[in-house]
This record gives structure tokens, sequence and C-alpha cells, in this order.
């Protein structure tokens, strides 16, 4: 029921405080799992390596949920000028981002921790900044319509009015300046949290794969593959849980709707806990 | 609670079809990890008629939980659904140190456990108050593990972690193993996980609508696996052997011309009538 039946679901914004504890606590029993199987020896690299880990993978799957409440994301009706942002669903968007992000980091781990993560961030940010000039392009040059928030009277960063530019019977149209540097700000975020998660993966397999019988010169290789398809996969579901926070389109960060990232900063780290404790076990020593 | 829009009264419950699906992608698992087991990798092609019992299964639950408005469309399901998948299938995997029969049932109850999870946090934390989003999402998550476990046995003929990581050729009796040209190596998983979330996701995505009709889409669903089982059987000729990777593909390309022939009667079936309309005439006749 993509564009058609796209109703707000639950009470928008409400934060669930029983829920959100009973998820944090769920996240610390996984990383104290991770801590318990590191100490036993079943994952290797000593009590503390897999813990870190794991911490690491949450903080990153953390980033990637609050990036991905930047990124404007109108939908269908986007796509007939009747509401800003670009035209298509919030997991596609980010994982496009958070996957340029994953790819400009993985091709920069050799040359550090910092330069792997500032490339994943640039390549995600710079991802989402031809998406949004590309969209603006076609909004402005192809269906001839002024870019203009419907959400609020005057953009946040330049102060210039929206009101006048916007259609009649519409939610706004185009992508004004304030989502243009959300969406940019958004990739940055999706793009750094993706290769936080891939580079913690990637550092755990090459440093266990002696302990599973995993030698040779190319076992670095498939400790890439490996963290890749983990990394992806964790990113998807990340980025569709936020997409549920979101519930169908969002403009930005002045966007009402952008207030409800704690549920999603919460959603992500019980999410990436269990999915990053499974991840680690693929390597244990059985 | 958000609005329930009913795309269509089924023929056959849920429950029924999942059964169904669950039972047909257990059996033809099985039996191609017997055929693994045993030597023989020519029963290589059970694995894609799993993964189509897998995806008709899916299709039924993703129809369910799409009949509430969930806001985000019907793909982010099935990516929702592989990306969980993924990391219970290559944890299964794993597990064949113990026995290679006891991956399919693991993938299986693994992917159930995260998918409750997460479906846990869908309804409870993000606050999505779906009554079946908590049971929708462990069940995709466990489509997602089993569909991609199917298509994994088409190309390499295996499940094993130890065999789908490493390539293994016999020299002079020498076993040597490549990791840079295996399943996971070569990144090839990502091809069948893009090809399974999208085999997932398509059917109700592409027949959803007033004229929604359950085996309509059910057919797309078995048409759309057996696509995706062509593409892993080509793939299946640089893993295992010449015979088995021909006989995985000829199946394939057969599932999926019957299916096709099917879903295109079925399509003509349930399109609106046409009338043949005459121009205007002149008053004078």
């Amino acid at each position: 029921m993509s564009a058609i039946a796209a109703k707000p679901a639950g009470n928008a914004g409400a934060f669930q405080p029983v829920a959100s504890v009973i998820a944090i606590i769920l996240a610390v029993i996984f990383i104290g799992v991770a801590y318990l199987l590191g100490n036993t020896g079943i994952l290797s690299g000593g009590a503390m390596a897999p813990m870190m880990t794991l911490v690491g993978i949450i903080v990153g799957a953390a980033l990637i949920a609050f990036g991905v409440h930047f990124v404007p994301v109108g939908g269908a009706p986007a796509a007939m000028g009747q509401s800003p942002g670009i035209a298509t669903g919030v997991a596609m968007l980010a994982t496009g981002a958070g996957l340029a992000g994953l790819f400009g980091g993985a091709w920069a781990a050799s040359l550090g921790f910092g330069v792997a993560l500032a490339g994943g961030a640039i390549g995600g940010g710079l991802m989402m900044a031809i998406t949004c000039l590309m969209v603006n392009i076609s909004y402005v040059y192809g269906m001839g319509i002024p870019a203009a928030s419907g959400k609020v009277a005057k953009d946040p960063i330049t102060g210039d009015s929206q009101a006048e530019y916007k259609s009649q019977g519409t939610e706004g149209h185009g992508l004004p300046f304030i989502s243009y540097v959300g969406g940019v700000i958004g990739g940055l975020f999706g793009g750094l949290g993706g290769t936080l998660i891939y580079i913690q993966l990637l550092n755990f397999y090459n440093a266990s794969f002696a302990a599973v019988g995993i030698v040779g010169e190319d076992a670095p290789v498939l400790a890439v593959g490996l963290a890749g398809i983990f990394a992806i996969g964790m990113f998807l579901v990340i980025a569709v849980l936020s997409a549920y926070n979101i519930t169908g389109t969002i403009e930005g960060p002045h966007d009402p709707k952008f207030k409800r990232f704690p549920r999603a900063i919460v959603a992500a780290i019980c999410a990436s806990g269990i999915c990053g404790l499974v991840a680690l076990l693929v390597v244990a020593v059985l | 609670m958000s609005v329930k829009v009913e795309a269509s009264h089924d023929g056959i419950p849920h429950n029924k079809v999942m059964a169904m699906g669950l039972i047909l992608a257990l059996v033809s698992l099985y039996i191609a990890v017997a055929g693994a087991f045993a030597g023989y990798d020519y029963l290589a092609f059970f694995g894609g008629i799993a993964a189509v019992g897998a995806l008709i299964w899916g299709n039924s639950t993703i129809k369910k939980l799409c009949s509430y408005g969930i806001g985000t469309g019907v793909p982010s399901a099935g990516m929702l659904a592989f990306g969980s998948g993924v990391i219970a299938m290559l944890f299964a995997a794993k597990l064949a140190v113990i026995s290679p029969f006891l991956v399919p049932i693991a993938g299986l109850v693994i992917a159930l456990i995260v998918g409750l999870v997460l479906g846990w946090i869908s309804n409870s934390v993000l606050n999505m108050k779906i009554p079946v989003m908590t049971r929708s999402i462990a069940e995709l998550a466990a489509v997602g593990s089993v569909a991609l476990m199917g298509l994994t046995v088409v190309a390499t003929g295996h499940v094993s972690f130890s065999e789908i990581t490493a390539f293994n050729i016999d020299i002079l009796g020498i076993t040597v193993s490549f990791y840079d040209v295996s399943y996971i190596g070569a990144g090839i998983i990502a091809v069948s996980f893009m090809l399974g979330a999208i085999a997932l996701q398509h059917p109700f995505n592409a027949c959803l609508g007033p004229g929604e009709k359950q085996d309509r889409t059910n057919m797309l669903a078995i048409e759309c696996g057996f696509l995706s089982m062509i593409v892993m059987a080509v793939i299946s000729f640089a893993f295992v052997s010449l015979v088995a990777a021909w006989i995985s593909l000829v199946i394939g390309l057969i599932g999926w011309f019957v299916s096709y022939k099917k879903y295109f009667a079925l399509s003509k079936r349930d399109a609106a009538a046409w009338l043949d309309a005459k121009p205007f005439s002149d008053a004078e006749e």
C-alpha cells in the first residue's frame, strides 16, 4: 500500500518509556553476552575485543538511525509535485546514501580508521548532495515548480518566506534549501555509521580468522566480503526501522516528525545489538 | 491502531499458505542438503524450489502486513526480511560444523528469534501498534533466511559455512582452498540477497490494488522465484559440476516459462473488461 494508503500509524511522536527501557536493557544484555563469549574463549580476541566491536556496531547503528531522519523523503506525492522531498521511500534513499558511504569507507579502510570514517561520511554526503541537486534540477526545470516548504513559514537557514511560492492544495514542493542541507547531513551520518559498522566487523573478522582455521593470503578478501554483506544487512534493518518511525514522508530537520528520532535511536541500539551479536558468532570457535 | 485496508478476500487462509510454503521449502532444502552430504550436487536445483516455497509464504505475509498502512511502502518489508535473514542464514551455516542437517532448521529458528526482537521493536518501541507486526516481521526474517539458503544451495550446492567461504580444488590429492573466489569472498551473496529481496517484495507491490487476487499474486511470486533461480543457476556454473548447473538452469527456465504463461493468463482473466467502441456515427444513418 505504498502511497495510496500511506497513513501515519501509531501516535505520532509519542515516546514509549517502558518499551524503550526494556529495549536498552536488552541491548545491554547482548553486550554482556558478547563479553561472556569473549571471556570463555568462544569468540577470539579476549573478553574486551568482542564487546568493543559490538559497542562500535551499536554506535554506528545509532548514527544511521539519527541520519535517516535528516533525509528529505517525499514518496509518490513528491513525484507529482505535491510535497517537498525526493520522490522515493526512506529505506531506498537511506540505503543509497549509506551504501555509497560504505563503499567510500571500504575503499579507504586500509588508510586507517579516521580516514576510512571520513571517506565513508563524505561518500554518503556526496551521494545525497548529487541526488538533491538533480532532484531540484528536475523539479525546477522539468516540472516548472519553485521549491517551497509546507511545514515552516520561513526557511530556518536562509530566512526566505515560503508561503508565496507554495501552490494551493499542496504540502509544498521541490527541495527547499533546508531540506537540501538536511539531506547532505543525513548522508554524512549514514555513511559514517555504515562505515563504522563495516570497519568494526572487518577488524574483528581479520583478527578471528586464524582461530577458526581460515588462513592464507586471500583470507582478508573473505573478511571484506563477510563484513560487507553483514554491514549491508544491518544497514537495511536499521534504515527500515527508521522508516517505520518516520511513517512515510519527512521534509528534513525542520519537519515536526524529526522530533521522533529518539525512538529510532533506541530501536537501532536494540536491533543492532542482536544482529551484531549474531554477526560476531559467525566466527565463533565451535 | 492504524486502519486496515483489505486487499482481497483470500481463498486460502494465511496459515495454510504459510504451512504449505514452509513444508515445501524445508523438504526441498533437506533433499538438497542430503544430496550434498552424499556427495552429489545434482540435487542442488531443489534449493530453487525451496526459495519458491519460501517466497509464496513470504508473499502472503507481506500481503497481511501491508494491508495495514505501514506508511513506508511494500519494498521496505522485503529489505528488512533479507537484511535480518542474511545475518541468521550465515550464522546457521556456521552450525554445519556440528551437522549439515542442522542448518535449514537452525536458520529458521535463529531468523525467527531475530525477527521477533525486530518485530517487537517496531510494534512497541516505534509504537506502530499493528496487531500482526511482531509475527509478520518474525515470519519475514525466517522467509529471508530460508529463501537465501535456497538460492545459496542452487549456486554452490552447499549450505555449510566452510563450503560457501572457500572454493576448494583438489590438486594432486591435496585440497587447496581459495577464499577470494568463494560465494562470500567474491560477493556473490550480495547478488542472491538482492534477487531474493526483490522477488519477495515485488509480487504484492505489483498486484496490490482493488483487483488483487490471491492466485495471481502467488503465481507472480512463483515466477519471481524461478527468475531468481535462473540467475543463480548461471552463477552455479562456477561452483558445481556442469551437469548439476545445467539441471538447475533447465528446471529454472521451465519453471519460469510455465509460471509466466499462467501469470499472463491470470492477468488477462483479471483485467478490466473493454468494449469495442465504434467511432461516432452520423445522425442521418
